[in-house]
């Protein structure tokens, strides 16, 4: 033992004293690499805003022809919309996770909110949040913005929030104890725990909110193209208009365009942004060994660093401005702790009684909104729900069934062969982190000129967007099964199949139950593209929710016929998380959970 | 004159089926310059007590007194050693080192001139700008004391320090911190140690306070009047341990 520690400390010592002198050059030739190339990329980005956005007033007069040379327009105008709501996202999340993460009535409020938010298939609300914010923007093309940005939002921001909140939570209460019986608090207290601790699960969540924000805005792209009367320049509509005219060059163009930015961002942003983040982990796994990285990913290492840096600098001033400022507040008469509990008490009170206030009138006149909308002559179309959900839920569990059968026996092998699990975790990363919306275009023309109907098309949509979030939290969950319980079960000498059913399927239920709600809650956003479609101003359908919602928003615009296929979608979503999920998830959980 | 009087403290945690005692009626005192111990089996709510005593938990009844003023929140004079060494993983040694000096407001040019003095004087000069991760058990350890030192408090605050450290580890660390408390220029002139470490308590304390479990009260409040520096081998130090190990024994 005493070896041990003067090894380490031998190879510390190195470490310092090999670089000593030689060190702080290294750090200031880094520094200034840093610096110049975030200065060369904020740079590029403002240049490029501004070259773009005469370009674009220009071409929303006219209507942008879908053409090779217009296709860095359509990607930036996607990519700006990715921004924006990521940056609300990411405020978003710190500011509700932190509160989450403080208990209490905080806890108990806000993350069943997210449960249920989390479970509500956003693009069933692209239509009503069309409408809401066209309407606040007064008809402008800026309300169509505004609604995209927003549900890219609730795509997003949910489960980095989590990641926040859990991050906050699983915080060791002796780091608490030791910030706390130095006095530190406020400002220090985020700069120096709260915020550090977030990290590893901000940027690991930001990468899946990516992904998932890509998703929906290539749907939103789509969608208004499609069927709606108003148009979202953008990668979606690019893809949707090529794909309709049978351009295929200018698609094929249009899919390696966004290859190309979901792969750059991934190597320029995220590698080194989960390098980075490495370093405020509390806990070292030491057996799941480092991302291997490429000679060209260590070489723009730096820049991970250096955009956070950049944040770091334009952030920080206006945030150390507040703070001064509330520090320079006038103290006003001195109180004593008693009276200061008691006031912070107070206007806690007020705060909390004022947002409620707020909610419960939002709440209370949506609600006689709808009981007002409700009341209306139903029209006879709403005879179909039952029908069309039933239908809808088949092909759901078609998709689901058929997901199953290849990501299993997928996680089985890979649980067998280490080498085929490294050769399918990167490979399923990238496509997977591919918006599948993206192939919609091809997938729908595609199947409806074979088969002339929508049904299969309908369902390989869904697939699409169920099957990815199966392979990975199956693949997760077998990577977690420990290696001294597998070389136990070898040891026994159990056969293939009995390690299967003993060891790898009871280790991974968890996972495989948590892949399937994210699973159906993908599908049901899924399900809602790949009912309805408008091919060469003809209407596909097949008999759904989604169809029935769809026709109902774009052809009779019948207010009473969207709320009633929404709520009833709702319904069956929430019914079947409280009845089926969340029963399965508390028995896998409990019996089948890895501590011992 | 007593520097910290603790007086009838009870403490009561909000349980699913009730409350539950932890702590009953603890009195005691701690003289100016004194080594205080506190022995006593796991869940005699000992490092509880410590925590009130800094005043980052609060007490259910009872009151604790600082230089016979009662101390509102947390008390700064104190500070923390843990068993968990509770470093920011994120932080360099040097940064860890000067979080409570941050915490005091001082200025940049201050904070790391004192923070170096303290990395010196627990022997990890060199490795300021470590991180943690880099660090084996002993050292992290020594940034512990080093962040607690730094802040210059008058009560030493340490939870289990030894611990979490592998037996030799953790006797080479005992002894080098003996050395730096006893060295004439250190500011910090009390300590309070909670351990389950009988032999340690006889070894580093003037008093050993032992206490009984479910909920924790005092037993005993003994002195140790052995001659320092103490042998573990001498037959009153054995004699001791054994009084104070039939104590908990007869208790538990």
């Amino acid at each position: 033992m005493q070896f041990a520690l003067e090894r380490n400390a031998g190879a510390a010592m190195l470490r310092v004293s090999g670089h000593g002198k030689m060190f702080g050059i290294k750090i200031n030739t880094r520094r200034l690499i840093n610096g110049s190339l975030s200065f060369l990329a904020l740079a590029a980005i403002i240049a490029l805003f501004f070259a773009y956005r005469s370009h674009a007033q220009h071409l929303i007069a006219h209507n942008v022809p879908v053409s090779l040379e217009h296709l860095p327009y359509y990607a930036f105008c996607s990519f700006y919309r990715m921004l924006a709501a990521y940056i609300i996202a990411l405020i978003f999340s710190i500011i509700y996770g932190m509160a989450a993460a403080r208990g209490g009535l905080y806890e108990r409020i806000l993350i069943p909110a997210i449960d249920i938010a989390q479970s509500v298939p956003v693009v069933g609300f692209f239509p009503a949040a069309v409408y809401f914010f066209v309407a606040l923007a007064h008809g402008s093309r800026l309300g169509v913005e505004m609604a995209a940005i927003f549900l890219i939002f609730t795509s997003q921001a949910w489960n980095m929030a989590l990641g926040v909140y859990e991050a906050v939570k699983t915080i060791p209460d002796d780091s608490r104890d030791a910030l706390e019986s130095f006095g530190a608090r406020g400002w220090l207290k985020f700069k120096r725990l709260l915020m550090p601790a977030s990290v590893p699960k901000l940027v690991y969540n930001s990468i899946l909110s990516w992904v998932a924000g890509w998703y929906f805005l290539i749907a939103c792209e789509i969608i208004t193209v499609g069927p709606a009367s108003y148009r979202l320049p953008g990668l979606g509509s690019f893809l949707w208009e090529a794909a309709e005219n049978g351009r295929n060059f200018d698609l094929a163009a249009g899919l390696l365009t966004l290859l190309a930015i979901i792969v750059l961002m991934d190597m320029i942003v995220w590698q080194p942004l989960s390098a980075w983040a490495e370093k405020f982990r509390y806990e070292f796994a030491a057996s799941s060994g480092a991302a291997q990285s490429l000679g060209m990913l260590d070489a723009l290492a730096g820049v991970g660093p250096a955009i956070t840096r950049a944040i770091r600098s334009i952030l920080l001033p206006p945030m150390r401005l507040i703070a001064s400022a509330l520090n320079a507040m006038p103290r006003g008469p001195q109180l004593s702790p008693e009276q200061s509990r008691r006031a912070g008490r107070m206007v806690r009170t007020l705060v909390i009684g004022a947002i409620v206030i707020f909610t419960a009138w939002a709440l209370g006149r949506g609600f006689f909104a709808l009981i007002r909308t409700l009341s209306q002559p139903w029209p006879s179309d709403a005879k179909q729900i039952p029908a069309a959900i039933l239908a809808s839920t088949i092909r759901m569990t078609v998709a689901y069934a058929i997901s199953l059968a290849w990501t299993v026996p997928c996680a089985l092998a890979a649980s067998e062969s280490p080498r085929f699990n490294r050769i399918l975790s990167p490979i399923a990363e990238i496509v997977g982190s591919m918006p599948a919306t993206a192939l919609f275009p091809v997938i729908v023309i595609f199947v409806i000129q074979v088969t002339g109907g929508m049904n299969l098309a309908s369902i390989l949509l869904i697939l699409t967007g169920m099957q990815w979030y199966l392979l990975f939290n199956l693949l997760a969950g077998v990577n977690q099964v420990p290696e001294d319980l597998k070389e136990a079960a070898r040891a026994f000498g159990l056969s293939r199949y009995a390690r299967w059913r003993k060891l790898i399927l009871p280790a991974v239920m968890p996972s495989l139950i948590t892949g399937s709600i994210t699973a159906w809650g993908g599908g049901w956003n899924a399900l809602i593209l790949s009912e309805y479609f408008v091919y060469k101003s003809q209407t596909y359908q097949v008999i759904g929710i989604g169809a029935l919602l769809d026709a109902a928003t774009y052809k009779t615009g019948n207010g009473v016929m969207i709320l009633l296929s929404l709520l009833s979608m709702i319904l069956v979503v929430l019914l079947l998380n409280r009845l089926m999920w969340r029963p399965l998830y508390n028995l896998a959980t409990e019996r089948y959970r890895l501590d011992y | 004159m007593a520097l910290l009087e603790i007086k009838h403290i009870s403490k009561n945690f909000a349980h699913a089926k009730g409350t539950l005692q932890v702590l009953d009626d603890i009195s005691f005192d701690v003289d100016v310059g004194e080594f205080v111990a506190i022995v006593g089996p796991s869940g005699c709510g000992k490092s509880t007590l410590l925590r009130i005593i800094n005043g980052i938990v609060p007490m259910t009844s009872g009151q604790v007194l600082y230089r016979g003023r009662q101390v509102d929140g947390i008390n700064l004079e104190c500070a923390l050693v843990f068993q968990s060494f509770a470093l920011l993983p994120w932080l360099s040694v040097k940064a860890n080192v000067e979080l409570g000096l941050e915490a005091q407001g001082l200025p940049l040019a201050e904070r790391e001139k004192r923070a170096g003095i303290y990395i010196d004087k627990v022997g990890l000069d060199g490795f300021e700008e470590a991180y943690p991760r880099e660090l084996s058990g002993g050292m992290k350890q020594r940034v512990g004391f080093a962040r607690a030192l730094a802040v210059e408090p008058k009560v030493l605050l340490m939870d289990e320090p030894f611990s979490a450290l592998d037996a030799l580890t953790a006797i080479t660390l005992r002894e080098e911190m003996l050395d730096i408390w006893q060295a004439p220029d250190m500011p910090v002139k009390n300590i309070v140690l909670v351990t389950h470490i009988i032999e340690e308590a006889i070894e580093l304390a003037d008093r050993v306070i032992v206490m009984s479990a479910g909920p924790g009260r005092i037993v005993k409040d003994l002195k140790v009047e052995l001659p320092r520096p103490r042998d573990r081998r001498a037959e009153t130090f054995n004699a001791l341990t054994d009084k104070v190990f039939s104590l908990i024994e007869e208790r538990g």
